[in-house]
């Protein structure tokens, strides 16, 4: 090379590892498409069109939002579709699409854009946009009702209406067995079709390094343990509900649970006295969804109560951070 | 002898491919020097010498105005041009020594060995008369390390041959090619600290280092330590932790917990002052990257420009390039190659196009906590990233800003591509104003 040279200036370090918000979002995207694939198996054309709806209301939700707000739209971060496909998963594949379409506006939308954008949000975009609608009661009865007419159905498939393991569970009804439990037990949600393709994207997003066990294994002990205190069967109570989709892939969202290791296990332990509350005691369904949004408020004090002592400093009290 | 870690950190890739295996050689001499009087932490230099006069090699040139100083030498003969105000690779200005070489250097005559009977005084005038300063990369005035407190004793001298910054192999050749005075440099430095044991510290990835100095080590208080490959495993707090176990406090040194730390350089340096009286001229560089077209391990006089060295590597092969001072983790990256090599110069990196990106667009924190899982100090660096962005200084305090070491590895992982590390440059200079006016 002849002449002066073109010097690029930047600040150290001069290395990255590949790794980007995106490829991580993608990857968590790739990890659900297991139990997408057998979801869509069993409801065929009713849960593409539910998915189909939840995606595209996603989309088109980020980008009016951004507009609005006049940023650019950050689609490439994969967070929108993300929740759209969390979303559905949630839901049962009879929903009629403007419910689901609604709960994917409110959580990106909202929850997420207002929030001020991904990375901000206090709380999960997807539970949010879903419990919303409980809240919004009102609203939805008043959709139901408007857009009755347009209710798209593919036609009923006999799974439809099969009872959900956990009403099943709940009403003290015969369980089906354990490994039909865990291979796939349709009829609740689409992400509770299958624990045992869920635990599959769940390897796949561990071996990616982008699952850290500590909030999973917390939920999942404390479930089976106080379960097995009170005298049920902990086995059934962790393979049924939206319990796997909650712990591996929503409570474990980055965003929106501790940074600490300590405060994950603390985290992971609350959610999971929430479940056994909600079931028990509460309400029969949705305990895994209320349980984690409430433990997302929290998350800002368990991190203040759970910080480590720098390098060289022995005792918690020493942390100026904990002056805060 | 157990090895302890040091939590957090990680492996980086290497790239020491390009100079590991090649010996040392001189660089052709330049025809200009540029020679900062301040090429250390501490106080500057005074000039002693004014535009016209002629210089030695080894004569004086710049007077230590203060105790954490050191002195500066000219590395060749010839004629001062200017004594003026240049920018050095700290992308700061300081005042410089202009010197047009001698196109004929008289050889220097081999000084005679005069290392009998030495006191720890005489090791200490020695080293602090010949200029030397860490050669790791820090620059602090080494005769200042080598007289601790009387109530803080050093039991303890770690010499520092981890070499764990990417590309980077001068360390490494130099422990390879000349152990014996590495390690006598090693025992004047714990003689002179009155010390018991010196622990030479290098990273697995170096066997041939490690056979080398094993291999010439005769004195019963030195041993060679194998430590693991983990960036940032030289640095100074969290190799002491791994030799000894002993964990320096925040903004503590490591005299309070009884250890000096030394680079292997600096030791090698420290022998030539000793033995020969003779000052620090010229320091071993690797120039590097995949954008040079020949990689080197030089050795550089003090105040060569890099266009120089550069241009006796072959020159760069592609543009874009990227000229790093040092390595890539923790280097300077430099907008122009007039600035001089100094004694604190370990590398000078060239990219290529393909690795010379700047700053990139980021994002918010998602707080994925790669960054708090990895950082060596043990910091919460998505928080500090998040207060210094925001130019919360208060804050940026309480989350220990100021401990921050720079290693860089929480901005090496971040996947939304927080230049966490630039913060923390820019954060810290404000949090010291505040305490001053505080």
């Amino acid at each position: 090379m002849k002449g002066d040279a073109d010097l690029v200036v930047s600040s150290a370090p001069h290395l990255r590892d590949r790794q980007t918000v995106g490829l991580a979002m993608r990857d968590v995207f790739v990890a659900l498409m297991p139990v997408t694939a057998v979801s869509i198996y069993y409801f065929h054309w009713n849960a593409l069109f539910l998915i189909s709806v939840c995606l595209l209301t996603a989309v088109l939700t980020e980008v009016l939002f951004r507009r609005m707000m006049k940023k650019e739209p950050t689609l490439y971060d994969w967070s929108a579709v993300l929740t759209g496909l969390f979303v559905a998963m949630l839901f049962p594949a009879t929903t009629p699409w403007w419910k689901a379409a609604l709960a994917v506006f409110i959580g990106v939308g909202f929850a997420k854009e207002l929030a001020g954008g991904l990375g901000r949000n206090r709380f999960n975009p997807a539970l949010f946009g879903l419990v919303a609608l409980m809240l919004l009661a009102p609203l939805v009865a008043l959709l139901d009702e408007q857009f009755a007419s347009l209710y798209v159905s593919f036609g009923t498939v006999d799974v439809l209406t099969q009872a959900t393991p956990l009403a099943m569970l709940h009403q003290g009804m015969e369980m089906p067995s354990y490994g039909r439990l865990l291979t796939a037990f349709p009829g609740g949600a689409l992400g509770e079709t299958s624990p045992l393709f869920l635990l599959i994207g769940a390897a796949y997003l561990f071996f990616r390094g982008h699952l850290n066990w500590r909030i999973p294994a917390s939920i999942l002990i404390t479930v089976a343990a106080l379960t097995t205190a009170l005298g049920q069967n902990p086995i059934q109570h962790l393979l049924v509900g939206s319990l796997p989709l909650g712990a591996f892939f929503m409570a474990t969202d980055w965003v929106t649970s501790p940074f600490t290791n300590k405060g994950k296990y603390v985290f992971g332990i609350c959610i999971g006295i929430g479940v056994v509350m909600f079931r028990l005691g509460l309400s029969p369904t949705e305990g895994v969804a209320y349980s984690i949004l409430i433990m997302n408020g929290f998350v800002p004090m368990i991190e203040r109560w759970t910080l480590r002592p720098q390098f060289g400093r022995h005792s918690r009290s020493a942390v100026s951070a904990a002056e805060r | 002898m157990t090895i302890r870690h040091f939590l957090g950190g990680l492996r980086v890739p290497h790239y020491k491919t390009f100079t590991e295996e090649k010996f040392i050689e001189a660089v052709a001499a330049p025809s200009e020097l540029v020679i900062p009087l301040q090429q250390h932490i501490g106080a500057p230099c005074s000039a002693l010498v004014e535009v016209g006069d002629t210089v030695q090699a080894g004569q004086k040139i710049g007077e230590p105005t203060g105790f954490v100083s050191a002195p500066v030498h000219a590395s060749l003969s010839g004629r001062v041009s200017a004594v003026e105000s240049r920018r050095t690779h700290s992308g700061q200005e300081a005042l410089c020594v202009v010197i047009d070489v001698d196109s004929e250097q008289v050889p220097r005559r081999a000084p005679e060995n005069r290392s009998s009977n030495l006191t720890r005084e005489d090791i200490i005038t020695a080293v602090r008369d010949a200029g030397v300063v860490g050669m790791g990369g820090a620059g602090f005035p080494t005769a200042v390390k080598l007289q601790p407190p009387a109530d803080k004793p050093v039991d303890t001298v770690i010499l520092n041959g981890c070499e764990c910054e990417p590309y980077l192999t001068c360390d490494h050749r130099m422990m390879v090619e000349m152990p014996e005075q590495i390690l006598q440099g090693a025992s004047y430095i714990r003689q002179a600290l009155d010390a018991e044991t010196v622990l030479v510290c290098v990273e697995d990835n170096k066997k041939d280092a490690i056979d080398a100095l094993r291999a010439k080590n005769t004195d019963q208080q030195t041993q060679i330590l194998k430590v693991p490959t983990k960036y940032p495993q030289g640095a100074e707090k969290q190799l002491i932790k791994a030799a000894t176990g002993r964990e320096v406090p925040p903004q503590g040194l490591p005299f309070e917990v009884g250890v000096v730390v030394q680079n292997v350089g600096t030791a090698a340096a420290v022998c030539d002052a000793v033995e020969y009286g003779r000052p620090l001229l010229e320091r071993v560089v690797t120039v590097t990257g995949q954008n040079l077209a020949e990689p080197k391990n030089l050795r550089i006089p003090i105040g060569t420009l890099l266009s120089h060295v550069i241009e006796q590597c072959g020159g760069m092969k592609e543009n874009p390039a990227k000229v790093i001072v040092g390595g890539p983790m923790t280097g300077a990256a430099q907008a122009d190659l007039s600035v001089p090599v100094t004694k604190a110069v370990t590398g000078i990196t060239v990219l290529g196009p393909a690795m010379a990106v700047s700053d990139r667009e980021y994002d918010h924190c998602v707080r994925c906590g790669r960054c708090v899982d990895k950082c060596p100090m043990l910091l919460y660096p998505n928080q500090i990233s998040v207060f210094c962005e925001a130019n919360l200084i208060e804050r940026a305090r309480q989350w220990n800003t100021m401990d921050c070491i720079e290693c860089g590895i929480c901005a090496f992982v971040c996947p939304a591509q927080r230049p966490i590390v630039r913060f923390v440059q820019e954060m810290k200079p404000q949090i010291q104003a505040a305490q001053r006016s505080s």
